[in-house]
């Protein structure tokens, strides 16, 4: 809970007019405090704080000073201009002008439209989508086509969204670099010699160039988390039960779930929105009321001096320690006093078990896949391979469909689920995932939210860590806990190190109690807009006066 | 300790791995018209044991790894068997090729050895936990209902013969 002052402060800050159609009149569509006010072609004269594009499209939509279709014009031909060098997508949509059309259309006859009209937005291609390719990564799904929406992808498209494509991965998010897409190796629009982290690299890589608005990716140990620190965008890993799962190809079903990228806390949270809440067909989601995320969100130029007073802010020690690069720590240090001066009272807090979350994730994330991976067999659907025999039918379909990594973690899975094993590996891990949900909750007894880097380093190059397995998962001990928990996390992009045509974006994350995002999201926003001096715009598309 | 064990524990475990092996391979011919099981679907599952069984090691060698293991009082992660690469490529259904069985062993090895930390940390009391304890559990009522998109689902069937999935024949030729 926030402290009762930190929670009048809070009060007190002008609400955001609900999300919902307003009269087509340009006075009335202009009044978001969230939306860009100034003309979208000058430059900022200096690094300003992010804004929404989902508020500043729909302004000018409704606004009539644009339309869907001029404006996914514009997102079709930046996307193509920097894919050569990004390959953030696996497929591109050939009906966007077509939807955003219809957009325009509802708009032209005075229809109400929804919050995401003409909202452009990636997907991460191991969500189903039934119009388009859903590979997972991996050539065992080559040109597969589901029979149905994933739920978030439904929700989307009933609010208005429009889905621009399906975005690269490491096979069935298993991997930290999206080289282990069987397809091509997304480049991180900060330095395209670096990954852009993973799995939901190309999600993340695409949000970041402005290839599209908005992204969905999924973090079953920080693949949502990590790529958005490596490129510099806001990236959020909701509550496990948050938001359904169904049509998600499952990789570990006790920790997946699916989350949001955006490059600004708001539309992240528009987006968290629209795709959260109970589904009948995820029997794990939660029947909770969803808050309207964004409603206390208020504007940078009327926030009191100490918007965040009193609120109390756990710094993770066991995430600063050795192994961690200098210049994240930098980042995380000033991080902290930025929240300091907006109030809060900053602490360190000791989870001493934060070290076991790492062999623990990785057991039950390998075990979980070797048996939700059993169903490519390449009989009901993907590559079947030719087999004269139907043992081999299996064993050469799985062998020819899978990549080294996801073998690697069926058979290390298959291995901890052996008879005589699960006890010395699988329970284990489930006592240690216990331990670690309680000192997690111990820590968030005493402070409104805790905070971490998101990853030990910003983005190395493309290759570094891809023949070293255990160098790479290394890199996941800031995200996994959180995972084992099912707690969200909030990342959002705080400062930068050396490297590359100019610096790398580092991400600070902040992890909240089960099922209060909206703190998250709250403190995020008020820490996004008072954050002076970056800008998290890549050189990529540094030219681009739109962006 | 957590690494006694017997191999007759070994063999039902075994026996249930072979059971879910099965229930995969029973869905290699599926009745999509909603017929009742037929004689052959029967035949599939018999028959296919002892398929299957052909690929795990005779019992006596699997007694004379379980007495190796019961004589060792290490609670060290090494003296759990370190993987066995073929083995389990056999039990996940994954031909592996000479060369992957290679370049895998060390790194599988690696890793599972890193996952033996958790052997020293003291878990006595503790309970496992099944996933995050947040909500859930919303079990909808277990009524069948058509899916709408049937076609769609029909024809992502690599081999499809109305009405029936088709896969090559079950036996190999020794067992015929």
């Amino acid at each position: 809970m926030l402290s009762a002052t930190a929670h009048s402060q809070l009060c007190r800050l002008r609400p955001l007019p609900a999300l919902k159609p307003r009269p087509l009149t340009a006075a009335a569509a202009s009044s978001s405090p969230l939306a860009d006010q100034s003309p979208p072609s000058t430059p900022p004269p200096r690094p300003s704080p992010p804004r929404s594009q989902i508020l500043t499209l729909r302004r000018s939509l409704l606004a009539r000073e644009t339309t869907a279709v001029q404006l996914a014009e514009s997102y079709l031909a930046r996307l193509r201009l920097v894919e050569p060098r990004l390959n953030s997508f696996l497929h591109v949509s050939d009906s966007v002008l077509r939807e955003a059309q219809a957009v325009d259309d509802r708009i032209g006859r005075g229809e109400d439209v929804g919050p995401l009209a003409g909202v452009l937005v990636g997907v991460k291609d191991n969500i189903c989508t039934a119009d388009m390719p859903s590979t997972g990564g991996s050539r065992i799904l080559e040109d597969y086509r589901p029979p149905f929406d994933a739920t978030a992808v439904r929700k989307v498209r009933e609010l208005g969204g429009i889905v621009v494509g399906k975005t690269n991965l490491d096979e069935f998010g298993m991997g930290s670099t999206t080289e282990g897409s069987a397809y091509k190796v997304t480049a991180n629009p900060w330095d395209i010699s670096r990954v852009p982290g993973g799995s939901s690299g190309g999600s993340a890589a695409a949000v970041s160039a402005r290839q599209c608005m908005v992204a969905l990716g999924s973090d079953t140990g920080g693949s949502v988390r990590q790529p958005s620190s490596f490129c510099g965008v806001v990236g959020l890993k909701p509550t496990y039960g948050r938001v359904s799962r169904y049509g998600l190809m499952a990789y570990a079903s006790s920790l997946d779930v699916i989350g949001c990228f955006g490059s600004s806390v708001a539309d992240t949270a528009i987006l968290l929105n629209a795709i959260s809440g109970h589904d009948r067909y995820d029997a794990t989601s939660s029947k909770r009321e969803v808050p309207d995320f964004i409603s206390q969100f208020t504007a940078s130029n009327i926030l009191e001096d100490k918007p965040l007073e009193g609120m109390r802010v756990g710094l993770i020690r066991e995430t600063l320690g050795s192994g961690v690069d200098s210049g994240v720590v930098s980042v995380i240090n000033a991080a902290a006093s930025h929240l300091e001066e907006l109030g809060c009272i900053v602490k360190e807090v000791s989870l001493p078990s934060f070290s076991l979350g790492l062999p623990a994730y990785y057991i039950l994330a390998s075990s979980e896949s070797s048996s939700n991976l059993s169903r490519y067999d390449g009989v009901r659907y993907g590559s079947q391979a030719v087999a004269d025999e139907l043992s081999s039918l299996y064993g050469v379909s799985r062998a020819e469909g899978f990549g080294s990594e996801v073998k690697r973690r069926i058979l290390m899975g298959t291995y901890a689920l052996s008879a005589g094993y699960y006890d010395a590996y699988y329970k284990r891990a489930q006592q240690v995932r216990t331990i670690i949900q309680k000192s997690f909750k111990a820590a968030l007894d005493e402070n409104d939210i805790l905070i971490s880097p998101a990853a030990p380093s910003a983005a190395y190059k493309i290759g570094e860590k891809k023949n070293d397995p255990l160098a790479m998962y290394a890199g996941d001990i800031m995200t996994v806990n959180v995972n084992l928990a099912g707690l969200p996390a909030l990342v959002l992009p705080s400062g930068f190190v050396d490297g590359g045509p100019s610096g790398l974006p580092v991400g600070l994350q902040m992890i909240g109690a089960a099922f209060d995002e909206e703190k998250l999201l709250k403190v995020g926003h008020i820490f996004e807009q008072t954050l002076r001096g970056h800008r998290f715009v890549p050189p990529i598309i540094e030219d681009d006066n739109t962006c | 300790m957590e690494n006694y064990f017997f191999a007759e524990e070994r063999r039902e475990a075994e026996e249930k791995t072979m059971a879910m092996a099965m229930a995969m391979t029973s869905r290699a011919l599926l009745l999509l018209k909603g017929a009742t099981p037929t004689n052959h679907r029967r035949l599939l599952f018999t028959r296919d044991i002892a398929t299957f069984s052909s690929s795990i090691p005779p019992l006596h060698a699997r007694l004379d790894r379980a007495i190796v293991r019961s004589c060792s009082t290490s609670n060290s992660p090494s003296s759990l068997e370190p993987p066995d690469l073929p083995r389990l490529a056999a039990t996940a259904r994954i031909s592996l090729t000479p060369q992957e069985i290679e370049e895998f062993t060390p790194k599988i090895r690696q890793v599972v050895d890193w996952f033996g930390q958790l052997q020293d940390v003291e878990l006595q009391s503790v309970e496992p936990a099944l996933r995050a304890d947040t909500d859930g559990d919303q079990l909808r009522e277990d009524v069948p209902e058509t899916f709408d998109n049937r076609e769609a689902l029909i024809s992502s069937v690599p081999s499809y013969e109305e009405p029936f999935i088709k896969v090559p024949k079950v036996l190999n030729k020794e067992s015929e």
